[in-house]
């Protein structure tokens, strides 16, 4: 079996975690977190609606932040797309959407302030790098022959709406559905740095310990996302789309001269605003990155490669759940439902609730990267899964579990887990900002001390050590020639 | 200008020569079949001539090159895109002016599905799919048509009314068939293709079938 | 009712483009969140009403996450008044120049630094931190928010020159709860063993009796320093009319409201200079939080 180059990769890859773990701070710090759980539990079970009378306007926030952004986002993407084949432009892409929204939304608070469009923003710029990269990929695999068929003096723009747009099609518009999805999310959290969404009101409830409050919330959430077949409509999608910009609410006005100084003060390093000059770089430099990128790269990666192999386990555990080969149709609806919940669930407000629950340490974050992760993964492979057919004399239980399905699926179980990575990481790297010290609470403690421009070089950091992982992440899938359709 | 005349046409595929070198002239009003066993190089010569005309010719190719995703009238429509500018096409793909529906009808009639007009193409049947590559290349109108295997997939009254119609609308034109008795029926001149090279070349009524079949 | 609702949300934001116009002429200000949301908002609407009817202007609260958004949003001018703390107070009065201390409470001008800790550490309360450095040393710590002078700044100085150690080499875990009620609440949990915080919110929540005291007690307390005030922009007087600056000033030193003073609370707010934090800003420099 070792002899299997996936299996071999597997295995390093467990190695690694496991040395990881024995470096990563992982405790249960709150002296009693089963009851603080329970308690959880019980608000979630007995939702407060009406605590609240700005929730049903956060929610409202919260989808049209969604929309706008993504609209935006799959606009420019499709332009982008267009002239992907560019490396500046390859490099923007991979640049942009190696920013998390939630730095992007720090970014942008530090000059727009509390205006709508930080929020849209925050949303549309890393998403546009996205769809760019997807949609060229989508087109690129449109088949070439009818362009080659048309009259040699076709203007451009028809070729293109004729031969390639009608043949990508359904796949552009799933992908941008499913985006739109991520979307919710996004917009979903960008509450917890202030802007007017659900995670504005989820922050506080919590941390009050208002669990039935926040329990509404959640329970909203899903049903907003449970419930985006039946009102995100083709035909209704204009009418949200133009309707959305509406419902953004007012904020805050722009002052503009506020980001001419953003750009030319606060986030040029300090050593050059004041009379140091070039030569109090290498210091400053050097001082930042010994205290703060050092350690937060270190703690970056080693949760990651944890939360990575966590979430492969969490999703081999949880594919049975909605495969049809295993149980009925009761233990299948509750397997959806599970794993719904989880998917649905951004692994940031899954961490949030943990940290809340169990105190401060990286276990939080493993467990919520893994169980949201583990989720989508979990889903794909399991409907893969279904998709199989089995000799009628196949074996049963756990012999149908190891030696039919998970051999068929590993391959795309692999695909999927390795195009994670990237995203794992993002993730990773954001939830410093809870208090686990990756990268994101060093980018956080930077603007808490209004150090934009350390906080900016964190930032690039973080980047390029995200592209640095997809790059990694695609030359293994390459290796091991596996192919994937891409998730968010 | 409907016929061409091309020399020195190779074509390699992975090092090897599969193709000429050859010369091939035809003039207008001649309607030339290209014979010989599958593998001969008929499909590569076809695309070849298409490459060194310009693309200006209509082309029905093996494959047919139609949009899937795009009804009969869009993907017959596409012959003349180079007709119209941008906006007009653009307008077309959405709603369709009302004299294009009617040329695109009428030639459906011809061929016998005006009634699938507004059918997605990846929904017919592969005869069907062959006449809205031949609609296409009809709407097309260059004067020159390449046509690789036109009637495979049609029946054989369909086949007779589809050549008879090809051979009427084109002043000149190149196929690639098969069919021995359909190229003898509807060409002026049969060509045979042998391992890239020409084995044969001669006016249609000077062969009879037998003459050809030396070639498969 | 959901029916009125939706309406009630079009009409808002269809006009949110004439409201934003509008809100140009608004007296906008906020407040640093350095304890539970409910209770800002219902404090801060309190003054906001107070405000508005003293000065004959619009005034709106804006509530914010963090310190470092209430001190940007000042900066930016989207707010031109607003309730620091010390720290936060000395960085944005920085960042704008002209902006004024105009008042602060009457127990800002000697503040102090609870350190409370778990009973279960036993931990025993005591007169100097360094005689407590065996039973400290090892433990979970947590701050307030990263940006708090009673939950962070001073704390840490003290932490520093008393036991000569950064907080994280000396503790074995320190992290930044957030706010005030938080550290609170952690260290009454047991999340963290020990914490530091506002003596005020600790009072207060003490006489409201929301205190578990055999799980939580005060173990030392630091010496006084001058923390909050209230801190405007230079610019008032060009946007809202001359002598704004000095209304404002008037209205907050007038506040008599029983109700509003207990919810900061604060028995009155009492004039208050730039000068008065010069303190504030010198142990600042010294761990590095300002430049």
């Amino acid at each position: 079996m070792f002899q299997s180059p996936t299996v071999r990769t597997s295995f390093i890859f467990l190695a690694i975690a496991l040395v990881g773990l024995l470096f990563a701070d992982i405790a249960i710090t709150a002296s009693n977190p089963w009851r603080d759980l329970g308690n959880f539990f019980f608000g979630v079970v007995t939702p407060n609606f009406f605590s609240n009378e700005g929730l049903m306007t956060a929610l409202l926030r919260t989808v049209s932040f969604a929309f706008v952004g993504v609209a935006l986002g799959s606009i420019s993407g499709f332009l982008l797309a267009l002239v992907y084949r560019w490396l500046p432009v390859r490099i923007l892409c991979a640049f942009v959407r190696a920013i998390h929204e939630l730095f992007w939304a720090l970014i942008f608070l530090q000059f727009f302030g509390f205006h709508p469009l930080t929020g849209v923003l925050a949303i549309a710029i890393p998403y546009a790098g996205i769809f760019a990269k997807v949609y060229s990929e989508i087109l690129e695999e449109a088949d070439p022959e009818p362009g080659r068929l048309l009259p040699p003096r076709t203007g451009v723009i028809s070729a293109f709406l004729y031969t390639k747009i009608p043949d990508c099609w359904v796949q552009l518009r799933t992908y941008t559905a499913y985006r739109l999805e991520c979307g919710l999310r996004s917009s979903a959290i960008l509450g917890f740095v202030g802007l007017p969404t659900l995670g504005f009101y989820l922050e506080s409830a919590f941390s009050q310990g208002h669990y039935s409050d926040a329990g509404a919330m959640l329970i909203l959430f899903y049903v907003l996302i449970a419930t985006m077949p039946l009102w995100v409509k083709p035909k209704l999608l204009p009418a949200y789309i133009l309707g959305a910009p509406f419902f953004l609410g007012e904020g805050l006005p722009i002052v503009w001269s506020n980001v001419g100084r953003f750009f030319t003060q606060d986030i040029v390093p300090s050593p050059l605003r004041g009379e140091e000059g070039w030569a109090g770089m290498g210091a400053w430099l050097g001082d930042m990155f010994i205290n703060q990128a050092m350690p937060g790269i270190w703690n970056t990666v080693i949760l990651t490669q944890v939360a990575l192999v966590a979430t492969g386990i969490i999703a081999l555990l949880a594919f049975p759940l909605i495969s049809t080969h295993f149980g009925g149709p009761v233990r299948r609806t509750s397997g959806h439902v599970f794993l719904v919940i989880m998917r649905s669930t951004p692994e940031y407000i899954l961490a949030y609730i943990l940290l809340q629950l169990w105190g401060p340490s990286m276990l939080p974050a493993v467990v919520a990267l893994a169980l949201h992760n583990g989720g989508i993964i979990g889903h794909l492979i399991g409907r893969q899964s279904s998709t199989i057919r089995l000799r009628p004399d196949a074996p049963n239980g756990l012999n149908r579990y190891t030696y039919e399905l998970v051999p068929r699926v590993y391959r795309s179980f692999l695909a999927f887990l390795f195009y994670r990575w990237e995203i794992i990481m993002r993730e990773t790297a954001i939830l410093g900002i809870l208090g686990i010290y990756t990268l994101g609470f060093y980018v956080d403690s930077a603007i808490q001390n209004i150090q934009f421009d350390r906080a900016m070089v964190l930032i690039l950091i973080t980047a390029s050590l995200n592209i640095g992982v997809d790059v990694l992440g695609r030359f293994i899938r390459r290796k091991l020639a596996l192919q994937t359709m891409p998730t968010c | 200008m409907a016929g061409f005349d091309l020399s020195g046409l190779t074509a390699s595929f992975g090092g090897e020569r599969v193709i000429g070198p050859l010369s091939l002239k035809v003039k207008a009003g001649e309607q030339v079949a290209l014979v010989g066993k599958s593998g001969a190089g008929k499909s590569t010569l076809m695309r070849l001539i298409h490459q060194h005309v310009n693309r200006n010719s209509s082309l029905v190719p093996q494959e047919l090159g139609l949009v899937n995703a795009l009804p009969v009238f869009h993907n017959v429509f596409m012959g003349q895109l180079d007709q119209h500018g941008n906006w007009y096409n653009t307008v077309t793909l959405m709603r369709p002016f009302s004299r294009d529906k009617d040329k695109v009808r009428e030639l459906l009639k011809a061929l016998g599905m005006a009634e699938k007009l507004w059918i997605p193409t990846a929904s017919l049947s592969g005869g069907q799919r062959q006449r809205v590559a031949i609609a296409r290349a009809l709407y097309r109108s260059a004067p020159l048509l390449l046509a690789d295997e036109p009637i495979s997939a049609l029946d054989g009254p369909m086949a007779h009314q589809v050549m008879q119609l090809l051979k009427d609308r084109f002043s000149a034109s190149v196929f690639a068939l098969h069919d021995v008795d359909m190229a003898l029926a509807y060409c002026s001149r049969i060509v045979g293709i042998q391992d890239g090279q020409i084995a044969l070349d001669e006016p249609a009524e000077r062969l009879v079938a037998s003459d050809i079949m030396s070639l498969y | 009712m959901a029916l009125n609702l939706i309406r009630k949300l079009m009409v808002s934001s269809l006009f949110c483009f004439g409201a934003a116009t509008a809100s140009a002429e608004t007296f906008v200000f906020t407040a640093i969140p350095d304890e539970d949301e409910t209770k800002l908002v219902e404090r801060f609407r309190g003054v906001a009403d107070y405000l508005s009817n003293e000065l004959n202007v619009d005034v709106r609260y804006i509530p914010v996450k963090s310190y470092a958004a209430a001190v940007s949003a000042f900066r930016n001018n989207q707010v031109q008044l607003a309730w620091f703390g010390g720290l936060s107070g000395v960085q944005a009065r920085r960042l704008v120049p002209g902006s004024e201390a105009i008042a602060q409470g009457v127990e800002d001008q000697a503040f102090e630094t609870y350190f409370i800790a778990n009973t279960n550490t036993g931990i025993e309360p005591a007169d100097e931190l360094s005689s407590l450095e065996e039973g400290l040393q090892g433990k979970t710590f947590t701050f307030g928010s990263k940006g708090s002078t009673s939950g962070r700044l001073m704390p840490e100085f003290y932490i520093r020159e008393t036991f000569g150690e950064q907080p994280d080499e000396f503790f074995s875990r320190v992290g930044f709860s957030g706010n005030h009620t938080r550290t609170l609440r952690l260290v009454e949990a047991g999340t963290y063993e020990v914490g530091a915080l506002n003596f005020q919110v600790w009072e207060k929540e003490l006489a409201d009796g929301n205190i578990d005291t055999d799980a939580v007690q005060v173990i030392w307390r630091t010496p006084a320093y001058p923390d909050y005030q209230w801190t405007i922009r230079g610019d008032v007087n060009e946007r809202f009319g001359e002598g704004f600056k000095q209304r404002v000033t008037e209205a907050l030193l007038n506040l008599d409201d029983q109700a509003l003073l207990e919810s900061f609370p604060r028995s009155g707010f009492i004039p208050a200079s730039n000068d008065d934090y010069e303190p504030i800003s010198k142990t600042a420099e010294e761990i590095g939080i300002l430049d």
